[in-house]
């Protein structure tokens, strides 16, 4: 996987300016990094020399930072302005990465939303509407560990651990040499290892998930078993099946951990050849004090991006997982209707359903399976047949909410027939009169029962004065009373000339009803 | 604290473990602290210009813990890991039996929201207490301890400085991240909710909004929700930042005093440079342990969440002791029962009471109960069952001799079919064999039959034995109510409870609930079953109504 995930920066302002400010950010502690090491260098040598120091140790560096330093109150003088800097930064820092991960979040969030709710109805249905909303909501936080955890010391990485380089080579050729041939292995040893180890990580993981889930499963039927007197049993189950799941677990942790224990182990192992290195050269004098202390405070600083870019690497594969999985709903193309013409009005006018056929997410079967009738206005039409045989779905084709697999929906108006694939599908569906199975209502209508939701959808389809009324079991979740004032209340909107259709499996409302169609489903021939 | 403190007591560490965890975990960061140390002495020496032979030992010891800190953070995550995931599958059984054993009205009750899907992930937290949280925590004692050590031992101020400057920026950024987890908690149920809420109607709604024209207002809801979220975020965000800044400022506190301190005691001549040395750049190593406590804290924080989660679903229940239940209820002719209702009055906490109802159902008849929709069906279900003190009235189980079954008959007398019962992840046999532990396959394709599922069995690629619920074997919704009606019919209990959703049922569920009606009043048992269904109700022996 991508440490940074291009879309984020291309299609995501906010982040593409953290990104920015935070490089500048690592940019500017690089510095301050070499410049406390050069005023520790400075301040330490005159202790650490057996003689008075005459020249500028730190050779082409020795510019940065004056020999006055090599005085103590001077040199306390600087370090506690390079401290004040750090601590300014680290905070700013923080703040950012906290304020751009939210926003960063929501922005994705109402993006993936919008392009989920325009991918239309039978998207969402297909199971993937539930994985995208937890994708929107629990998902996408782990994007903020990503970025303010992960990212800064990525870009760290890129930002001070050259830099720090091309410090050290300033002062040291022969310790740069050690760092630059140290530091390109880090990535090729992770990569090698990782590719040792991922068929075995992959059998791992897959057996851990698969004893994670039947123990969960266990878990989650205990109100099951309670109610039938056997929660006794599965006890030592789950016991086994955890005990199974620790060794394979474990099994997949000891090569997991491996990548970072070369990580570990390069990384220390350059500092300690650095310094075992310089020791021996000052001895030769073939170094000066200054420059050896300035490399060996700088040596380990050239590492710490690295070795904390590994530490985050969870928080980076959670926040990217996720992130990948926005831009992936984000990257299905819309069939987009706007730019047709508009759809004639529906008053008066009959709804044709010729040879209507709807494959189930699944692919399986058609529900409806050709389906034909003539909906005539004033009337009342009921469709009728066994739950998942697509009477909803045909309801929502009609609607022009789902494109048929087959088949046509049509208007017949006295100027002619029009097919709902040629018109601009918001002005069709826009005058239908609609009171769905469970009616959302928005956030208010969350806190009503399911009985109360079905009325006050039922009163908004029956208030409007659209022309078509389109109820989905209409008087399930009602009571007697409220049921037969439901089927009076049909009636009298076909009398008035309203278009009515019903899907229902209510004996009472089917008899009241003009039209009884038969929605039949299809096996799917494979 | 208490409940992740009681919940990781139950997980019974290893005690020799963890120590040994936090032995490799310093070891490996106190090789870092070394290496600094030593690489300091060895620099300072060779200024000196001695003969290399005087920093032949040097140099090795700077090689042994720039590999030792691999090694043993290599070696610290294998134990750590191995004692807390040894921790969390003791804790998942204990879990498991606790909830087992506690009162079955709050394991019935379960069922609601998302609480059981949650427990795994919430255990896990409790085992990260241990790897992310007690582990770095102890690691950063010892560590900042060794430092502290080694900088006294050379210059008491200088250990002083060090050991201030540590302990600030430990306890300070311990507290100031602690509160940001708790502001970032309290965020959550508030405006987080909110957002959760605004997307799925959002996207639930999606076909709503678009013949309603609602579309935008929803997209503007989401859009002021998510407003809220990103500045209660920055809020909850403030003292994090806090804790980072002191961080680095106490780090740069301690380097600022320690080269004041080492630079003067050089110069006055109470130590020599190589002492010096290792005073002044210890401070560069001794922070990093301490740099991981708001991590650690901020995982105990979660952890304590998830604890207090558990605990308040599956409070202790020692005192009750072991249930006597056997672990298998045997399978031999269930005794006789009849169940007699008396002014029956149902309701949980809070919920208006159902109307009384009197009623009475011995072996062989069926009870069915119905009325409107949300009027406590059943409530009065779970009374009958035990699960649940009546509000009023009695319900009274007893035998042919007189004697009166005690309240806590759920699955011993009694056996209930939950509208939402749970389908295993297991096979089609092993799903049966939830009701009684015996079946036959013989038996198994006799009940299948009685609900009408013996050509979906056929169509299954293993039969009785295809797992369910996985890849393509998913169920449908009325295969899924059939399927329970054949376990419910294969119980044991002499009292059934059966609770019927009565919404969308379609002919062929009705077939099957039919048929298993006749079957168990065949055989004798007692059965009680909420209905709307009101066509079924000829096969009762008595029929109450809950409307008023």
């Amino acid at each position: 996987m991508r440490p940074l995930d291009p879309r984020l920066a291309g299609r995501i302002g906010p982040a593409r300016r953290y990104i920015v400010t935070t490089a500048l950010l690592g940019f500017f502690t690089a510095l301050l990094i070499g410049v406390q090491a050069l005023v520790l260098a400075r301040v330490l040598a005159p202790v650490l020399a057996p003689g008075p120091l005459t020249d500028d140790g730190l050779g082409p560096l020795g510019f940065v930072v004056p020999l006055e330093a090599r005085q103590l109150s001077v040199a306390l003088a600087w370090l506690i302005l390079v401290v004040g800097l750090r601590v300014v930064v680290t905070w700013v820092q923080e703040r950012l990465a906290h304020r751009a991960g939210a926003q960063v979040i929501a922005e994705l969030r109402e993006q993936v939303v919008s392009h989920a709710t325009a991918l239309g109805p039978r998207w969402i249905a297909s199971g993937e509407g539930t994985a995208v909303a937890t994708t929107v909501t629990r998902g996408l936080e782990s994007l903020m560990p990503y970025f303010v955890r992960y990212l800064p010391q990525l870009l760290l990485s890129v930002t001070v651990t050259p830099v720090m380089m091309v410090v050290v080579l300033g002062l040291d050729w022969i310790s740069a040499l050690i760092v630059i041939g140290t530091v390109p292995l880090i990535p090729i040893f992770m990569i090698l290892i990782g590719l040792v180890t991922r068929e075995r990580s992959a059998k791992h993981l897959d057996a851990m998930q698969r004893l994670a889930s039947r123990t969960l499963d266990l878990i989650e039927g205990l109100p099951t078993l309670r109610a039938l007197g056997r929660e006794r049993g599965p006890a030592a189950r789950v016991r086994e099946l955890g005990d199974a799941q620790r060794r394979a677990t474990m099994g997949s942790l000891r090569i997991a951990f491996m990548s970072g224990m070369a990580l570990e182990l390069l990384t220390t192992l350059s500092v300690a050849l650095v310094a075992v290195t310089l020791g021996f050269r000052l001895v030769d004098g073939n170094v000066s004090i200054e420059t050896a202390l300035a490399v060996l405070i700088l040596a380990p600083e050239v590492y710490l991006p690295l070795r904390m870019v590994g530490t985050h690497f969870h928080a980076s594969a959670d926040g990217l997982a996720a992130a990948d999985a926005a831009f992936e709903v984000l990257e299905i193309p819309v069939e987009d209707s706007t730019g047709k013409p508009a759809a004639p009005s529906l008053h008066g006018a009959s709804l044709v359903i010729e040879d209507l056929s709807v494959a189930t997410p699944d692919g399986r079967r058609l529900a409806p399976a050709r389906l034909n009738t003539v909906i005539r206005p004033g009337t009342v039409t009921a469709l009728v047949g066994p739950n998942g045989d697509g009477k909803s779905t045909a309801l929502a084709s009609l609607m022009g909410l789902l494109p048929a697999d087959s088949g046509f929906v049509a208007a017949l108006t006295e100027h002619g027939r029009t097919d709902t694939i040629d018109v601009d599908l918001a002005t069709w569906s826009t005058q239908f009169a609609w009171a769905p199975q469970r009616p959302d209502l928005g956030p208010e209508g969350r806190t009503l029962s399911l009985g109360q939701r079905q009325r006050v959808a039922l009163d908004r389809a029956f208030a409007s004065a659209r022309p078509v009324l389109v109820l989905d079991e209409p008087t399930s979740h009602l009571d007697r009373a409220h049921r037969d004032q439901v089927i009076t209340r049909i009636v009298a909107a076909a009398q008035s000339g309203t278009t009515v259709v019903v899907a229902t499996h209510e004996p009472e409302l089917i008899a009241a009803a003009d039209v009884v169609v038969d929605v039949t489903a299809m096996e799917v021939a494979r | 604290m208490k409940e992740l403190r009681t919940l990781i007591r139950e997980c019974d560490l290893s005690k020799p473990r963890v120590a040994l965890a936090i032995l490799t975990g310093s070891a490996a960061l106190g090789s870092a602290v070394g290496l600094s140390a030593v690489a300091a002495w060895m620099i300072a020496r060779a200024a000196g210009m001695p003969s290399p032979a005087d920093l032949a030992i040097a140099a090795v010891v700077v090689r042994f813990f720039g590999i030792g800190r691999g090694l043993f953070r290599y070696l610290e995550r294998l134990v750590s890991h191995d004692a807390a995931l040894r921790g969390v599958v003791a804790l998942r059984a204990r879990v498991y039996e606790r909830l087992a054993a506690a009162p079955a009205d709050s394991v019935l009750s379960l069922r609601r929201g998302d609480t059981l899907a949650r427990i795994g992930a919430d255990v896990d937290a409790v085992g990260d207490a241990v790897v992310r949280g007690v582990i770095p925590l102890g690691v950063a004692f010892v560590v900042s301890g060794v430092a502290v050590g080694i900088n006294a031992w050379m210059d008491p101020a200088a250990g002083i400085i060090l050991a201030v400057a540590l302990a600030v920026a430990a306890f300070g950024a311990a507290g100031l991240t602690w509160r940001a987890a708790r502001l970032a908690a309290e965020r959550s149920v508030t405006a987080d909710a909110r957002v959760t809420e605004a997307v799925m109607s959002s996207l639930d709604g999606a076909a709503e909004h678009r013949v309603w024209g609602t579309a935008q207002e929803a997209h503007e809801a989401l859009q002021d929700a998510d407003r809220d979220a990103v500045s209660s975020q920055e809020q909850s965000a403030r003292p994090a930042a806090f804790a980072a800044a002191l961080q680095t400022l106490c780090a740069g506190a301690a380097l600022v005093g320690c080269v004041w301190v080492a630079v003067k005691g050089a110069h006055y001549g109470e130590y020599g440079p190589t002492t010096a040395a290792i005073i002044a750049l210890l401070p560069l190593a001794a922070f990093e342990g301490v740099n991981g406590v708001p991590g650690a804290v901020t995982q105990l924080f979660r952890s304590q969440k998830a604890a207090q989660r558990i605990v308040a679903m599956a409070p202790n229940t020692d005192s009750r002791g072991v249930s006597t239940q056997p672990a298998e209820p045997d399978s031999a002719e269930p005794g006789l029962l009849t169940v007699r209702l008396t002014e029956l009055q149902a309701a949980w906490p809070e919920m208006t009471p159902t109307v009384p109802i009197t009623a009475s159902v011995g072996p062989g008849q069926i009870l069915a109960i119905v009325g409107r929709s949300g009027v406590g069906k059943t409530t009065v279900l779970t009374t009958i069952a035990g699960a649940l003190a009546p509000h009023a009235g009695t319900v009274d189980i007893h035998g042919e001799g007189a004697h009166t079954v005690p309240a806590e008959r759920v699955g011993t007398d009694v056996g209930m079919t939950a509208e939402d019962a749970h389908i295993f992840g297991t096979s089609v046999m092993e799903n049966l064999r939830v009701a009684r532990g015996d079946v036959t396959e013989d038996q198994a394709a006799e009940v299948l039959e009685l609900v009408g599922l013996s050509s979906w069995i056929a169509g299954l690629p293993d039969g009785l034995d295809t797992v369910l619920g996985t890849g393509g074997n998913s169920v449908s919704g009325g295969e899924r109510r059939r399927l329970l009606l054949a376990r419910a019919s294969l119980t044991t209990q002499p009292v059934i409870l059966i609770d019927e959703p009565a919404e969308h049922l379609d002919e062929a569920g009705r077939t099957a609930l039919r048929a298993v009606l006749q079957h168990l009043s065949a055989h004798n048992r007692t059965v009680v079953i909420v209905t709307h269904h009101l066509e079924l109700t000829d096969l009762a022996t008595e029929v109450v109504s809950l409307d008023a």
